[in-house]
């Protein structure tokens, strides 16, 4: 009954008054200041221009987001330029470091290999058949720091985290949206349950191995992070499975499909995280009365997760990475933002605003420091 | 027997002076302690043959009984290769340690082997989900039954032959004992150790199968079959550039 007495309204929403989003904003401005000048930070000149410029940036996309009531276009801009400036950064750091981008053995067995989070599922069963973490990192220094990350956003914001805070994604982001048109838009359905089965391969793999196997053998962003020094046959043949596949499924394929199609139908981790959806507070919903199937939705969403059975549902799969490209796509605005327990028609706008506090804060925290990284790198580059 | 290590036969005479104190003692004590070592040896005898055992059962039909003969089959050719293995191994000489060329040119062509399987096994699995979706009798009309016994027999027949660390341990200590026949004895026993450990997997029946499962276990079939082909080419490339 509650969601019969608050229908919304059946009209695009006006952009709000610069006043009020500069109000909406306030907390935004006030956390990127925190978060890149807090006391610990670098400050030396360079990274100082450089926390300020990504205060500057992170802050005028959420207020972008809040004037103009669109969330997918401004959110694309800050996740391509974190998919492209974390290569710079890393890279950088590891060519002071060690000398080099590849990482040779002695380093593995000396633990220095930088964590990121794409390996967490792989390391879950062999920690559990032996209290032993296959990886060869250390816990005190990456790998736990790495992990209360993950766990903290993944909490909050379950897939989001593909939207948000992943530093991979932005690559093909950016490529897919290069092109007017897709060139390719018959995409077989059955390829979304690829993440599943590469999660499947790679679960058991790791255990067999004893070793993150996918960061050995399929990660495609080996090619711009930090691949294996090649040393033999197996080392070669790994680095060219690694630029294989990010030739194609980071470059060719987004930019042929319009769709980010490593994350829809390779990424292990996503689909890893596409459990957590079930517990994260936010979902996005259909509004099935208002919902005339025109598919703008599901043509708009990056990665796959709308189907004409979900959205006869009322609801996105549980793949969605809670983008908004649907949302800002619908021409009825039946793809409505909605927080789990509450009504369905309920005031969609906060439950966005609720959504996206969390999320840009995250973002901000999490992405904002590696793109602070990324420019002072560049910046020490120009001189 | 001439090929065998140098300590393998002294620890041989030693055993065998000592067996022959209390020989049926002693022949309880080496089979108990195979069967322990096997019991211990099952979470690493799991991990192996996992990336070979859950896809290929997740690509069954749903059921205990399909899942219980798929599981005899499997362990049944594994066993063979066990002791196929080991028969061959011992009437050479080399159960303590193969040498370095022969092992890679054995893993090589094992691994290139259980990929080609492996991929052939998730190819003829597409028309599972049809199958499985539909009436009991049906899927029995539908049925290919040479698949759903040379694919398990093969998959586990190459388990067995590819010298996984718990079988290699077990290999270690049969090769103390006095006969070919007790070496074989020795395996079986260990064999049925780490087959225990295999039991719980019949509870894959209780999984619903549907297009997703189906696909995804055809899907990380082929992508296993990609690792032990890259594997077995390496290590054979690598073993004629380097020559190991």
């Amino acid at each position: 009954m509650a969601t019969n007495a608050c229908v919304p309204r059946f009209v695009r929403p006006e952009p709000r008054g610069i006043g009020w989003s500069i109000l909406l904003t306030l907390p935004i401005a006030v956390w990127t200041l925190l978060m890149g000048f807090h006391p610990g930070t670098n400050t030396d000149p360079k990274s100082r221009i450089a926390a300020a410029i990504t205060a500057i940036f992170m802050t005028a996309l959420f207020f972008m987001m809040m004037r103009t009531g669109s969330t997918y276009r401004w959110r694309r801009i800050f996740f391509v330029t974190l998919g492209v400036l974390f290569p710079v950064g890393f890279i950088y750091s590891n060519v002071i470091a060690r000398g080099t981008m590849g990482i040779p053995v002695e380093e593995m067995i000396a633990g220095r290999t930088p964590f990121c989070f794409m390996p967490i599922p792989l390391l879950i069963l062999p920690a559990a058949f032996t209290r032993t973490v296959v990886f060869p990192g250390t816990i005190t220094h990456g790998i736990a720091a790495m992990v209360g990350i993950w766990l903290a956003l993944t909490l909050v914001l379950g897939k989001g985290w593909c939207s948000y805070a992943c530093f991979f994604g932005g690559i093909e982001e950016g490529v897919a949206a290069i092109p007017a048109r897709a060139k390719i838009r018959k995409l077989d359905p059955r390829w979304r349950y690829g993440p599943w089965a590469v999660l499947l391969a790679m679960v058991l793999l790791s255990l067999a191995l004893f070793e993150p196997a996918y960061c050995t053998w399929l990660c495609p962003f080996k090619a711009v992070s930090e691949y294996i020094a090649a040393r033999n046959t197996v080392g070669l043949i790994q680095n060219a499975i690694f630029i294989l596949l990010f030739a194609g499924l980071v470059i060719v394929l987004p930019f042929l499909t319009k769709k980010r199609t490593q994350c829809s139908w390779f990424c292990p981790f996503g689909a890893f995280q596409s459990i957590f959806n079930k517990i994260s507070a936010f979902e996005v919903k259909i509004d099935k009365e208002r919902c005339k199937p025109c598919l703008a939705c599901q043509n708009a969403c990056p990665n796959l997760s709308l189907s004409k059975e979900s959205i006869a549902r009322g609801e996105a799969l549980m793949s969605c990475m809670k983008c908004g490209a649907c949302v800002d796509a619908c021409p009825r605005q039946a793809v409505v933002w909605h927080i789990k327990g509450t009504g369905a028609a309920c005031k969609p706008e906060r439950a966005r605003l609720m959504f996206l506090y969390s999320a840009w804060a995250m973002a901000v925290m999490f992405g904002g420091s590696i793109i602070a990284q990324g420019v002072a790198t560049i910046l020490h580059f120009i001189g | 027997m001439e090929g065998r290590p140098v300590i393998a036969c002294h620890r041989t005479q030693t055993r065998a002076r000592n067996d022959d104190d209390h020989p049926r003692m002693a022949v309880s004590v080496h089979f108990g302690e195979a069967l322990v070592l096997g019991l211990a040896s099952g979470p690493a005898c799991i991990a192996a043959c996992g990336p070979v055992l859950v896809p290929s059962l997740l690509a069954e039909r749903a059921g205990f009984r399909p899942h219980a003969r798929y599981l005899s089959v499997f362990l049944g050719a594994r066993l063979a290769g066990y002791l196929l293995f080991a028969a061959v191994a011992w009437e050479i000489g080399a159960l303590v340690s193969l040498p370095s060329g022969p092992r890679v040119l054995l893993m090589g062509v094992v691994n290139l082997l259980l990929g080609g399987v492996l991929i052939w096994y998730a190819w003829s699995a597409r028309n599972l989900c049809g199958l499985s979706c539909a009436g009991e009798k049906l899927v029995k009309i539908g049925e290919k039954k040479n698949r759903r016994a040379a694919g398990p027999a093969a998959l586990g027949l190459l388990t067995g032959l590819s010298l996984c660390p718990p079988f290699v341990a077990a290999g270690v200590r049969a090769a103390e004992l006095g006969s070919v026949a007790q070496a074989l004895l020795f395996f079986f026993f260990f064999f049925i150790g780490t087959s225990v450990w295999f039991m719980p997997f019949i509870s894959f029946g209780c999984i619903a199968r549907n297009e997703a499962v189906i696909t995804v276990a055809r899907m990380a079939m082929a992508l296993i079959a990609l690792y032990y082909l890259s594997l077995g080419i390496a290590m054979l490339i690598g073993r004629k550039t380097y020559g190991y």
